[in-house]
């Protein structure tokens, strides 16, 4: 009987400590007049490698093979595609777009402005952005006409977490998967992506992604990441068309080239 | 001053290696298989989206000069690495790493740069295969 009660009070014990590390954790998140977690700021997403400083090392952050859950039949073809066509193969080479999935990854920054109604994320990464309304947990979303790049992503609050939920995607590339490894690796149109975010303190987000994509995969699966705040951070112009110039792998010569011709 | 940041921003840089994807697939572009290594005189450099170009004049033991091309990250991600656009100027004396193009023009990825001073800056993409 005193064996029990000494296991019962460290069990309260240690659920006490949790709690209170917990708290102290709540009490360093940024929140929003309204109570929320407030995510407005600079941040390097998960396309970094996070060093706690100013200076985080850019890295490809694929989708790890070992959590997806496995291929329904024959998906395995339409998943990893390898055709010779740079388009198909490496849209991005050709300054196409990345994509949702693949841009949450991007190796650039993110700039998050949140509102009691709206979410705005500016990608530095070809100019993309995404208009996310705030709103009540698992509504309906707005009819989607058109099946696009960034699809459709409407947003609300789990508690502390913050989800965004994504139709409405175009079918496209998964992430930044290349041909030197075998070939470009795609999604379908029917996929639904959720995004979790929760603050592990007041720097640091856990940035876990759903990937639901009944047409390749038997199940949902998900992906942990995480995402860092930078302080001095800014975003810079990144224009993809502007001076490509082995677009496609065939260089142009520049001016200081031409006598060499 | 500038000297002093300069050395900063390329020792925070070799304790950064850069690992490998982003604008586009490095292996579209160059040949990981043909590494390259050149030393000439800078005679000109693009500050430009989405990769900075420099390009080197090359002497060969005939005295002939060619003019390299190297492709290097975004200025965005350089500059967030504290490299700046004043970090390499026309007439610098450098010694280049990187791969050769596909197309086997004098073009190549520049992953790291070697100034006569001996300081040594990555100034790869994040896609970049990067020289040892």
């Amino acid at each position: 009987m005193r064996g029990k009660l000494k296991q019962l009070s460290l069990g309260v014990a240690t659920l006490l400590m949790c709690h209170s590390a917990f708290a102290a954790d709540a009490a360093a998140i940024p929140r929003m007049a309204s109570g929320v977690p407030d995510f407005t700021g600079m941040w390097a997403g998960p396309g970094f490698q996070h060093t706690g400083t100013e200076v985080d090392n850019p890295t490809a952050a694929l989708y790890d093979d070992k959590r997806m859950s496995p291929f329904k039949s024959g998906a395995d073809k339409t998943f990893i595609r390898t055709t010779g066509d740079v388009r198909i193969d490496d849209p991005t080479a050709v300054c196409l777009p990345n994509g949702l999935t693949r841009q949450i990854a991007s190796p650039y920054p993110q700039q998050w402005v949140q509102t009691d109604s709206e979410l705005i994320i500016l990608y530095e990464y070809m100019h993309f952005f995404r208009h996310i309304p705030l709103g009540e947990p698992n509504r309906a979303h707005a009819p989607v006409f058109e099946n696009t790049y960034m699809g459709d992503s409407i947003a609300w609050f789990d508690g502390d977490s913050l989800v965004i939920d994504t139709v409405g995607l175009r079918e496209w590339l998964l992430d930044a998967f290349h041909p030197e490894a075998g070939g470009s690796r795609w999604h379908s149109a029917n996929t639904h992506v959720v995004e979790r975010l929760t603050y592990t303190d007041g720097t640091n987000v856990n940035y876990e992604v759903t990937i639901d994509d009944p047409t390749t995969f038997t199940a949902p699966w998900t992906q942990p990441w995480a995402m860092q705040r930078k302080q001095t951070w800014k975003l810079f112009e990144f224009i993809c068309e502007d001076n490509n110039r082995c677009e496609a792998g065939v260089c142009q010569a520049a001016d200081v080239q031409l006598d060499d011709q | 001053m500038s000297n002093m940041k300069n050395l900063l921003a390329a020792s925070l840089l070799a304790l950064c290696p850069l690992a490998a994807s982003a604008h586009h697939s490095f292996a579209a572009e160059y040949d990981a298989a043909n590494p390259v290594a050149v030393t000439g005189t800078v005679s000109k450099v693009e500050w430009r989206n989405p990769h900075i170009w420099f390009y080197v004049d090359v002497k060969d033991d005939a005295g002939k000069v060619a003019t390299w091309g190297f492709s290097g990250g975004a200025p965005g991600m350089l500059m967030r690495r504290g490299i700046n656009p004043d970090a390499m100027k026309i007439g610098d004396e450098i010694m280049v790493e990187g791969f050769r193009a596909r197309d086997g023009s004098n073009n190549a990825s520049g992953g790291k740069v070697t100034f006569a001073d001996g300081r040594s800056v990555f100034t790869a993409s994040a896609e970049d295969v990067v020289p040892k």
